[in-house]
């Protein structure tokens, strides 16, 4: 195994591959950092391109436009308030904090290395122990995922800041909202008012770009008219190595987490950031800091997203099942170049597993360093003058919103959730937990009605399946936890 | 006379004009509609169909992934343009089920069916430990127990699943999965005991033995996995599968059609598309309009039967 590392490793730095590696890194973390524009997208997109490239050289640049892909959502998010994807969304909350206490480009090297401990470790977890994470895996199925949303919309609490009755309310709305076009068991229309746009339900991407990058961008302009404003502050200051003992442990933990959050098919790097939130806040001994420029929760936030990158191959390498919709285009990538994933690669093909594992190492490396050199430049972008930088995010967010399904109904809801994002803001009521109840309420419905399809009815699958009572107790345990959190602070 | 010489000048010119504008056919980029996102099955088919054919074509074909409600959105999006032959769509068997269920508004007779691109079967699946060894055995345990054996379904409803119920009369408990790569995994952890996928979707699980394959349900043997009996064999006279194709809006000119069959038929020949298929275990299957235009009719008529 390591003499198959060490070539792989070879492999990777070689000619023919490194460049590849490095273009694969850099272009995910421009695609990732553009709001709309998705890692998925871009591996897609370059998937054609590798058709007539070798087999590890394909994996590499794939597997490095998925790793910077996931990297690259936080950049916008901590400079803009806008996350390039759905991972990042969990890293605005104390991410964008800390840009507005002029501590960008503290956030940016927090970002960039928790990432990397995130990627790091899951990579290596990969390596060690795939095949056992896979039986764990498997054995996630309708009544684990069910109890999963569950727990993972009591997250609702730790992330409605000050007032948990108004995101209560704000999860509620997205819960509604999540409910909207074809129901997904008997593929009865919701919500839909005939509009056949409607059916396959609001699309998570375009109400994140609004939520976020639309109605921070009207914040921003009704700002602009006033001049009693404090002067920008600004320093140039990295993380200091007190930063970085600060925040390893909970980097390490959130990577596990996520490793494991990821190496179940259907659960990703949006989710797994929310739950090393969570988890991180509830261990804390300042949980009042998080949402205030908590450099733990981005740590948490951060490594959590990337955390899933390794757990996302462990079902593909493992069981040649995708984990999720990044996995489903390697699996892709991987037939054509005629092999055949799942277990038989490892023993038929071990220069191409153990090449994915080193590329991934080097990839890891290569978002580090590309994503502390770049810094400097990233946080031009919070120097760029008000004036332009509101239309330059408005226009980007409505092609990116365009761009996620070519549809202008796409850049309507765009549109509408930045309105509504803006109105929720002048009455205190937080947003992500709309967008948290969007992702988590489609899995809690179909989840919940599958396994009482497979129970016949019966809910004793909340208490004979193990994983399932583990995850409710965990829900449990945090609404109390929650509650009496709040008891002692007020 | 003058008159009439006027009229043969007009209709001259315009009949010039139109077959200048095919006859330079195609002079800029072709846009292809598919219907899924990208890196799913049907996707990658599309973009595969593209990058061979635009050489043949001399222009780029660039692919326009337009998701929703399982296909129905993209496909009206694709009947909608204009019929200038520079969208074209990939149709799947959803345009031939979705209006009849109420959830589509146009119909395959709002395309010009140009070229069907592959067929595959759907292939019965158990996990390698399964009790069941045959088409047969799955279908005593069904009789046994009607609504208990639990079955992975890709989508809801499923038709494969249905056409085996309908011919033998028996009820499996369907639970509806978001397609092959949920349902498979569902059955390799033994929270379902069967499922139904093209051979494609399974090739990796079938070929490593995780999974067991009861049947599979075409007319002939799958080159793909030639020791699999088809369901025919075994005395159950079923056969159901998912077809994609490449179709134009209804009005496009005759001439663009011909222009754009052949050069699918090239493509289909070539060695690169062949060869991505293969990989894929997925099966090409060209038809020519006539022949692409009555079977959909067919298989519309036979899914009448099941939705009903």
């Amino acid at each position: 195994m390591i003499d198959y590392l060490l070539s792989g490793l070879g492999a990777a730095f070689s000619l023919a591959v490194f460049p590849v590696l490095i273009f694969g890194v850099l272009g995910g973390i421009i695609l990732g950092a553009l709001p709309g524009l998705t890692a998925t997208m871009g591996v897609a997109i370059l998937l054609p391109f590798t058709f007539g490239m070798e087999a590890t050289a394909a994996m590499v640049m794939l597997i490095g436009v998925y790793i910077g892909g996931i990297y690259g959502g936080s950049i916008s998010a901590i400079l803009l308030k806008t996350p390039g994807t759905p991972a990042s969304a969990a890293t605005v909350l104390d991410g964008y904090s800390l840009t507005q206490q002029g501590q960008a480009a503290r956030a940016l090297s927090i970002s960039a290395v928790a990432s990397f401990i995130g990627g790091l470790v899951s990579t290596i977890i990969l390596i060690a122990i795939a095949p056992t994470l896979a039986k764990f895996a498997l054995r996630f199925n309708a009544p684990e995922y069910f109890a999963l949303a569950l727990f993972g919309l009591t997250i609702i609490a730790s992330i409605s800041s000050r007032n948990i009755l108004k995101g209560l309310l704000a999860g509620t709305i997205g819960l509604l909202i999540s409910t909207v076009g074809l129901d997904p068991i008997s593929s009865v229309p919701r919500f839909t008012f005939g509009v056949m746009d409607l059916y396959s339900g609001i699309n998570v991407i375009p109400v994140l770009i609004g939520l976020f990058a639309i109605s921070e961008a009207l914040n921003q302009l009704e700002k602009l008219g006033v001049k009693a404003q404090i002067a920008e502050k600004f320093s140039n200051k990295l993380m200091s190595l007190k930063d970085l003992k600060s925040i390893l442990p909970t980097s390490i933990k959130s990577a596990l987490l996520g490793t494991s959050i990821g190496a179940v098919p259907g659960a990703g790097a949006d989710i797994s950031a929310f739950v090393c939130y969570n988890e991180a806040k509830r261990v804390s001994k300042q949980p009042e800091e998080f949402g205030n420029g908590s450099i733990k929760g981005l740590a948490a936030a951060e490594s959590g997203n990337n955390g899933v990158t390794g757990g996302s191959l462990v079902p593909l390498l493992t069981l040649g099942v995708p984990g999720d919709a990044v996995a489903a285009v390697l699996l892709g990538a991987l037939i054509i170049q005629g092999l055949t994933p799942g277990p038989l690669l490892f023993s038929q093909n071990p220069e191409i597993v153990y090449g994915i594992f080193s590329s991934m190492l080097v990839a890891n490396i290569a978002m580090l360093v590309i994503g502390l050199l770049g810094i400097r430049f990233f946080c031009q972008i919070s120097k760029v003058p008000k004036l332009l930088m509101i239309p330059i995010i408005i226009f980007l967010s409505i092609v990116g919103a365009y761009a996620i399904n070519n549809s202008m109904f796409d850049v309507g809801i765009a549109i509408v959730f930045g309105i509504l994002g803006f109105v929720l803001g002048k009455l205190e009521i937080p947003s992500s937990p709309i967008l948290l109840a969007i992702i988590l309420g489609p899995m809690a419905e179909t989840n919940l009605r599958k396994s009482l399809l497979m129970f016949d009815g019966s809910w004793a699958f909340l208490y004979e399946r193990p994983i399932a009572l583990a995850f409710i107790m965990l829900a449990v345990f945090s609404v109390w936890s929650t509650i009496r959190r709040n008891k002692k602070t007020t | 006379m003058k008159k009439i010489m006027k009229n043969i000048i007009v209709m001259a010119g315009i009949f010039a004009s139109a077959s200048a504008f095919t006859a330079d056919y195609p002079s800029k980029n072709i846009r292809l509609i598919v219907p899924f996102g990208a890196g799913g099955g049907t996707d990658s088919v599309g973009r595969t169909i593209a990058n061979s054919t635009k050489d043949i074509l001399g222009t780029n074909i660039s692919v326009m992934n337009r998701t929703g409600g399982a296909g129905a959105v993209g496909m009206s999006f694709g009947a909608q343009q204009r019929a200038d032959g520079y969208t074209l769509t990939v149709v799947t068997r959803e345009i031939a089920s979705l209006p009849q269920m109420g959830l589509m508004q146009h119909t395959a007779d709002d395309f010009k069916l140009i070229r069907m691109v592959n067929l595959d079967p759907a292939v019965v699946l158990v996990s390698k430990d399964s009790k069941f060894n045959s088409i047969n055995d799955l279908i005593e345990a069904a009789k046994t127990n009607p609504g208990k054996v639990k079955f992975a379904s890709t989508a809801a409803p499923n038709f494969y699943l249905i056409a085996l119920q309908k011919d033998q009369g028996i009820q499996l408990n369907a639970i509806p999965y978001n397609g092959s790569s949920e349902a498979i995994p569902s059955v390799l952890g033994g929270h379902t005991e069967v499922t139904m996928v093209t051979p494609g979707e399974a090739i990796s699980q079938l070929k490593s033995g995780q999974l067991k394959a009861l049947g599979v349900m075409s007319k002939d043997r799958i080159s793909y996995i030639p020791d699999v009996p088809t369901l025919i064999e075994q005395g159950v006279n079923v056969t159901s599968g998912t077809w994609r194709g490449i179709a134009a809006p209804k009005n496009t000119p005759d001439e663009i059609i011909t222009t754009l069959g052949n050069a699918f038929d090239k493509a289909m020949a070539s060695d690169d598309f062949k060869k991505f298929m293969a990989q894929g275990a997925m099966t090409i299957h060209n038809m020519d309009m006539a022949e692409f235009t009555q079977f959909v009719k067919d298989d519309t008529k036979s899914l009448s039967t099941l939705i009903q």
